[in-house]
């Protein structure tokens, strides 16, 4: 039964925070669910009519009915608060842990560079993704990029900066992270740090026309040398490709 | 009684009597009428035509999404099921359901003779049937696709070139606009025509809802025609409003449209809390155990809930600050609509109930508006709507609360005043199979979409996919064609109300004036009551008007000496 109700599991320290207060608000929830279709049932038994019985007039005084409405408001409260710590934490981004990316290597391959003498160890790995009708798009730091499979390196703060070129799309992969919005000409951005290998499927979460429903995306999470290793064929695929079509585009004049 | 005429409403020029045969059909006749009768009975029975065309888009959509990657309908079919079916279930019957019934219900309940502005309200019903007609007439050509709230930048031409979203602006803005022009009518009745002595403090909470409900109306519709009219001028005369090429935001028309999305949401809550509160007290023989908190609850949802709006919008880029306000204002909401079900529990308790249809949908509704209500609870916290927001369990919330609000609610409503409209009561035996259905199939449709929303089933997809693993796979297949089964279930029981709201016209139990005993005003006049309502405006001295009025008929009679003549129940 908790199984059913259970989320995703999580596989970043934000999906974490997710799902803890989900379970919270799921207790609170299941708790006043409860008590309220209780209540309705046993005053429905109790009190159907029959004869003889005159109806007694029940009286909340002043004092109970601000008690009650002094709980609920303290539900609010307790809540509300939890809300905006789990929120911060969530939003916050982790360094870089140890089997990850390290932030001189990250340097590297953004600008090819030797590493300098002092690095700056926690710096996330910052990838653009942007949505298009009815793809993700992956952009990282050396200026490859990847259609639908976004290949990230493990236990490593990734920065999504969420873009579009079209209509609104909502990037989500459960497990990894929430739900943001890649809206035109709004910047908007999540993050996640994956804490083992493998795939993990997404999806676009926002209406998105005709085909909506196929705009799909997978992350693939592997260790810090393959990840460097696809980088680089990665690139070089795409050179040989570009090289190809002038090639191509040579021969025929254009 | 009072004849004091500076209380009298004023009285309607074109008085009908059994004078010459009218001319023109009988259903014309209805519709050019400026009575609040005539029109509040056209809007139900067109608001319940539009909910059987809305649950056969539903319906459709379900038998799609029964098993994975089905082929039975085109995906372009499927958005435009999906634009034509929300509009239809939102905008073209929860509102005017419930706008209609105070249309027809609060003057006779505040002993009024009209609106405050009849003819306002013919044109209100007039724009109504020609946006509805026209959703459905575009069948014939290009139906609407631009998803349930027509988003820019794919509602622009850009994505989508054909005249649907065009089709989508006018019906959804001419039926908006009506019922802004409704509310207006209404909540100046409500300030301005009530009978002599029925203060504020002593208003039926229907009509205090009906009050709260079209202010709520009149702010959340004008966001709507104003977004709409923007959208148009984007569309078509090279606006820029929400195109972020050229200074404008796509995320503007997000924020008009979601006021106005809240909106609708609240006036699935607060015409029928305000019935229900009228019922629970007729049908357990003991009043509301506050009506001021009632009021007060009732109030403070209207404002509290429309600064929620951004709680849609929480995925957005929104700096975080305006969310936490959202999210504050969406968790205080938790205050009055507590305390509205701890009063209406309390009311119940202690009473003899008499378990009729109108005190049955009432239940069901109280019991399926908790579903929705704490689902959205659980979801007004901003990770856990970042983990739910879009997903199929944010529309279980949703259809919760329609379901419960709206369709029960109302039909709690309409069972209530309905011998009060036609003269007789509606089958009780199919009104008891009706309730049942639709508290199970909510059940059955809904929960299955909670629990696939949880798994991360996207909302408003025309297909679903495998998962990649075989447990969730098989949970994700079996909950989608439980859900399926469940709206089938629900759709009975629905459609089996509506039947019997039009066999009982003809069929149903003939009843007196005061079919179940109630305490307010439009007990008084005749089922259904003249044209004028009242052949005498009776003076208000209590928030039980009709029991005072029961109690001097008593007196009268027993000083005569006369047999006594109480007024028991008829039916």
């Amino acid at each position: 039964m908790l199984a059913l109700l259970s989320p995703p599991g999580g596989h970043s320290p934000n999906a974490d925070d997710l799902n803890t207060l989900y379970w919270v608000m799921l207790v609170i929830g299941v708790i006043l669910l409860i008590a309220i279709n209780a209540a309705l049932l046993a005053v429905i038994m109790r009190f159907r009519a029959e004869r003889g019985r005159q109806p007694r007039r029940l009286v909340l005084r002043r004092p109970a009915q601000l008690g009650t409405a002094g709980a609920f408001a303290l539900l609010a409260i307790v809540t509300f608060i939890l809300g905006v710590v789990v929120t911060s934490d969530a939003k916050r981004i982790e360094a870089t842990g140890a089997d990850g990316l390290q932030g001189s290597a990250v340097l590297t391959a953004q600008r090819g560079l030797t590493p300098p003498a002092t690095s700056t160890k926690s710096a996330p790995l910052e990838i653009r993704a942007c949505g298009q009708q009815w793809i993700w798009r992956y952009e990282y730091p050396d200026g490859t990029y990847s259609y639908y499979e976004l290949v990230v390196p493990v236990d490593t703060a990734i920065v999504l900066k969420l873009c579009s070129t079209d209509v609104v799309h909502r990037w989500w992969v459960p497990g990894l992270s929430g739900k943001f919005d890649a809206t035109p000409g709004e910047s908007n951005q999540t993050w996640f740090k994956a804490d083992e290998t493998g795939d993990f499927d997404g999806a676009s979460y926002a209406f998105s026309g005709a085909s909506y429903a196929v705009m799909r995306t997978r992350v693939h999470v592997v260790d810090v040398p393959t990840y460097q290793a696809w980088l680089e064929q990665q690139a070089a695929g795409i050179q040989e490709a570009q090289t190809f079509v002038q090639q191509a585009n040579g021969e025929t004049g254009g | 009684m009072s004849t004091n005429g500076r209380t009298l409403a004023p009285h309607r020029p074109e008085l009908v009597t059994d004078g010459p045969a009218p001319r023109r059909p009988r259903w014309l006749e209805m519709v050019m009428s400026s009575d609040h009768k005539d029109v509040g009975r056209v809007y139900i029975g067109a608001a319940l035509s539009f909910l059987v065309l809305g649950i056969v888009c539903f319906l459709l959509m379900r038998l799609q999404l029964a098993v994975p990657e089905n082929d039975l309908i085109e995906p372009v079919t499927f958005n435009r099921l999906l634009s034509v079916g929300s509009a239809t279930l939102i905008v073209l019957f929860a509102l005017p359901f419930v706008f209609g019934l105070f249309t027809y219900i609060v003057p006779l309940q505040i002993g009024a003779r009209s609106l405050a502005f009849p003819r306002l309200a013919s044109l209100s019903l007039w724009l109504y049937l020609f946006g509805g007609a026209l959703l459905y007439v575009s069948f014939v050509y290009t139906p609407p696709e631009g998803g349930f709230n027509s988003w820019p930048p794919l509602s622009d031409t850009v994505f989508i070139s054909n005249n649907g979203i065009d089709v989508w602006i006018t019906a959804v803005g001419l039926t908006v606009l009506g019922l802004v022009l409704l509310s207006i009518n209404l909540a100046v009745t409500v300030a301005k025509l009530r009978a002599p002595g029925l203060a504020w403090r002593r208003l039926p909470t229907f009509s205090y809802s009906a009050a709260v409900s079209s202010w709520t109306m009149i702010i959340a519709g004008s966001a709507m025609v104003a977004a709409l009219t923007m959208l148009e001028i984007d569309r078509h005369f090279n606006g820029v409003f929400f195109d972020p090429g050229e200074g404008g935001a796509p995320l503007y028309y997000q924020h008009l449209s979601w006021i106005f999305f809240t909106g609708c949401y609240l006036l699935f809550l607060l015409p029928a809390f305000g019935a229900i509160s009228e019922i629970l007290p007729v049908f357990s023989g003991k009043p509301l155990l506050s009506r001021r908190v009632l009021a007060i609850s009732l109030t403070a949802i209207m404002p509290l809930g429309l600064l929620a709006w951004m709680q849609n919008m929480m995925t957005a880029s929104i700096p975080i600050g305006f969310l936490y306000a959202a999210m504050l204002m969406s968790l205080l909401l938790v205050i009055p609509i507590g305390a509205i079900f701890v009063n209406l529990i309390g009311t119940l308790a202690g009473g003899v109930l008499r378990m009729r249809a109108p005190l049955i949908f009432s239940l069901a509704a109280l019991s399926t508006l908790s579903f929705g209500l704490i689902l959205e609870l659980i979801q007004s916290v901003i990770p856990v709507n970042w983990l739910l927001a879009d997903t199929t369990a944010s529309t279980a919330a949703s259809g919760y609360v329609l379901v419960g609000g709206a369709v029960l609610g109302g039909f709690a409503a309409l069972y209530y005043w309905y011998p009060k409209i036609t003269g007789r009561v509606m089958g009780e035996a199919l009104g008891r199979s009706s309730a049942t259905l639709i508290v199970l199939g909510a059940q059955v449709t809904f929960i299955p979409l909670f629990l696939a929303g949880v798994e991360g089933q996207q909302v408003d997809i025309f297909k679903f996919f495998e998962a990649s693993d075989a447990v969730n796979s098989m949970s994700l297949n079996a909950y989608n064609l439980i859900a399926t089964i469940g709206a089938f279930v629900l759709s009975i029981g629905v459609v089996l109300s509506i039947v019997n709201a039009y066999v009982s016209l003809k069929s149903g139990v003939p009843t007196g004036p005061d079919a179940w005993g109630g305490e307010t005003l439009e007990w008084f006049a005749t089922s259904p009551p003249p044209p004028h309502n009242f052949d005498v405006v009776p003076d208000v001295r209590s928030d039980e008007p009709l029991r005072d009025i029961r109690e001097a008929v008593r007196r009268r009679d027993a000083s005569r000496s006369t047999p006594s003549e109480t007024r028991e129940p008829v039916a």
